[in-house]
């Protein structure tokens, strides 16, 4: 009951959230490629929206994706510092002033990309020397190395100057404006790749979430596997992370509502995880655009505000 | 058969066994004292852990083996099983032992999914089917774990000290089945338990002082004397006299 009551919220939210926002638009103004209720749901709003989603949905996955690989309910891409590498590159291309580059890819997603599949690198690489320690120390490892980053971030801010600075803090907030497709459509092609990279290892997933040990005895090339999916989850956030900023919160606890709602094996979640996390951060970047007309609160406050209740809900209902 | 050459197994700096060899020519029962490599042996044939030296399986290196190949050949059942998926069910856990024999990236075939079901017939526990793993208790987990490594369909089965989070009624049920798995696979048994090792009735392998010793069935494994010996105190039958 609960189930259906949300989904179809979501999904409710999900349609009519490109009518919502500092300017109110009319279905009239639809048919009217001139006006400018046009102009604003068509290459604001609507980019916006589908955006939110395949953001939502890589966040949730890459959640998913390393809660499962480690098992442990704490991994996530934000909590290991995949993101903060991710920002810790996007925030150097924007500090050395680079356009565009390769492929319509401009040098600041490169840039993100390389942050984060140098952070995810370092992290595997150093992850060999940690033997028999387990999965705390990976994940104290990991918030140290998202320290540092974070640390070598101020250092580009203190070396920037006032201009780039105001970029950069901005863009570290994180936020889900775009003008026109073309950043929409790239990170569609970014959760589409993602979902299904994900989707063909479920298997291998399902047997990692009993235990490593038990994966490797039933023929899984733990080593191998791990490195694909974790370069695979890294290129993909480094996109958005480098055209959103950071949004925590979703990877972490999307994943989490979806298992509880559905109890269900993660073979069964995938699908459902990335649908769930695109239109929950649609739903927060609806309210973050209403809530106050005078300017957007950053998305992140709101991912928090509505995520964590809901999820202590959840949490304590059985 | 197994070939065990000039074996070395340690862990970070502390070694285990030592350059030892055994020939196994059917099925075997591991015994020793604590520490003394006998869940190391195991996990080193299964590819859980690194090694010097060889072991062949039917002459055939086994690190050269792909992890597909390897679980084709061996299954392994620990005696506890740690589950981090809180929600896996039975028949999807079982189900989950035809991995090395679905293929690549494609979904289990109705073949898959009948035999794992004939399994969880097998071994009676057709009623927890929808149970999660969690929810069970651990002899139910153990007849789980057994019907998953049947699904595997592979020639040698390793029990890690099945019977030793059980109560003997459950013990009992166990050691029923390993015994009449023992006619068509290659079982590895690794115990504690002599009365257990005594009923399986095979060949001993006992591990000391990082080295193998093969006892043969004339060998009179199960004289106290023998025992004591071996474990270091005394012997009444195959039970330690106390006090």
């Amino acid at each position: 009951m609960v189930r259906y009551f949300i989904w179809i919220s979501l999904v409710l939210i999900s349609i009519f959230s490109a009518f919502f926002g500092a300017v109110d638009i009319n279905l009239h103004d639809l048919s009217n490629p001139d006006s400018l209720g046009y102009k604003i749901f068509f290459f604001i709003r609507l980019p916006r929206v589908v955006f939110a989603f395949f953001a939502g949905a890589i966040l949730a996955l890459g959640g998913l994706l390393f809660q499962t690989l480690f098992r442990n309910s704490l991994m996530t891409p934000y909590t290991l510092g995949i993101s903060s590498g991710a920002v810790l590159g996007a925030g150097i291309a924007i500090k050395l002033g680079l356009g565009t580059l390769l492929f319509g890819f401009g040098a600041i997603e490169i840039f993100g990309f390389g942050g984060a599949l140098f952070s995810v690198l370092l992290l595997l690489y150093l992850s060999y020397f940690l033997k028999g320690l387990g999965q705390n120390s990976l994940l104290l490892l990991g918030i140290a190395l998202s320290f540092f980053y974070t640390s070598a971030l101020m250092v580009v801010f203190y070396l920037g100057s006032a201009i780039q600075n105001d970029t950069l803090i901005r863009f570290t907030m994180g936020s889900l404006g775009v003008i026109s497709w073309q950043k929409p459509v790239i990170l569609g092609f970014c959760a589409t790749f993602l979902s299904i990279v994900i989707y063909m290892y479920r298997f291998d997933l399902q047997l990692f979430a009993i235990s490593s040990q038990h994966a490797t005895l039933k023929g899984v090339n733990i080593k191998k596997t791990t490195t694909i999916l974790l370069v695979v989850s890294s290129f993909t956030i480094g996109v958005l992370v480098s055209m959103s900023g950071p949004i925590g919160f979703v990877g972490l606890v999307i994943p989490h509502m979806v298992s509880r709602l559905y109890a269900q094996s993660i073979n069964h979640l995938i699908i459902k995880t990335a649908l769930f996390g695109g239109m929950f951060l649609i739903a927060c970047d609806t309210l973050s655009r209403t809530l106050n007309t005078q300017s957007e609160l950053p998305i992140g406050i709101i991912t928090s505000l509505i995520g964590v209740p809901f999820f202590i809900y959840l949490l304590i209902k059985k | 058969m197994i070939k065990i050459k000039n074996l070395t197994c340690s862990y970070d700096k502390n070694i285990i066994l030592q350059s030892t060899d055994a020939v196994i020519e059917d099925d075997i029962t591991i015994l020793g004292i604590n520490g003394s490599g006998k869940s190391t042996l195991a996990k080193a044939i299964c590819g859980l852990l690194d090694y010097k030296g060889e072991i062949l399986v039917d002459a055939t290196d086994i690190k050269n083996l792909t992890f597909v190949q390897r679980a084709k050949l061996i299954s392994y059942i620990p005696a506890k099983l740690d589950v981090y998926d809180r929600f896996i069910t039975v028949e999807e856990f079982v189900l989950l032992g035809r991995f090395a024999h679905k293929g690549g990236f494609s979904t289990y075939s109705q073949t898959d999914k009948d035999m794992a079901k004939s399994m969880i017939k097998l071994l009676g526990i057709e009623h927890l089917g929808k149970h999660t793993l969690n929810s069970l208790s651990s002899g139910e987990q153990q007849l789980v774990q057994i019907a998953s490594s049947l699904t595997q369909q592979s020639k040698i089965i390793i029990f890690d000290e099945p019977t030793a989070n059980l109560d003997p009624k459950n013990s009992k049920k166990i050691a029923k089945h390993i015994k009449e798995l023992k006619n068509r696979y290659f079982v590895i048994l690794i115990t504690h338990d002599l009365h257990l090792a005594n009923y399986i009735g095979s060949e001993i392998l006992f591990l000391k002082d990082k080295k193998l010793q093969h006892f043969k069935q004339s060998d009179n494994f199960f004289e106290p004397k023998n025992l004591s010996e071996l474990f270091g105190v005394e012997f009444d039958g195959m039970d330690i006299k106390y006090g």
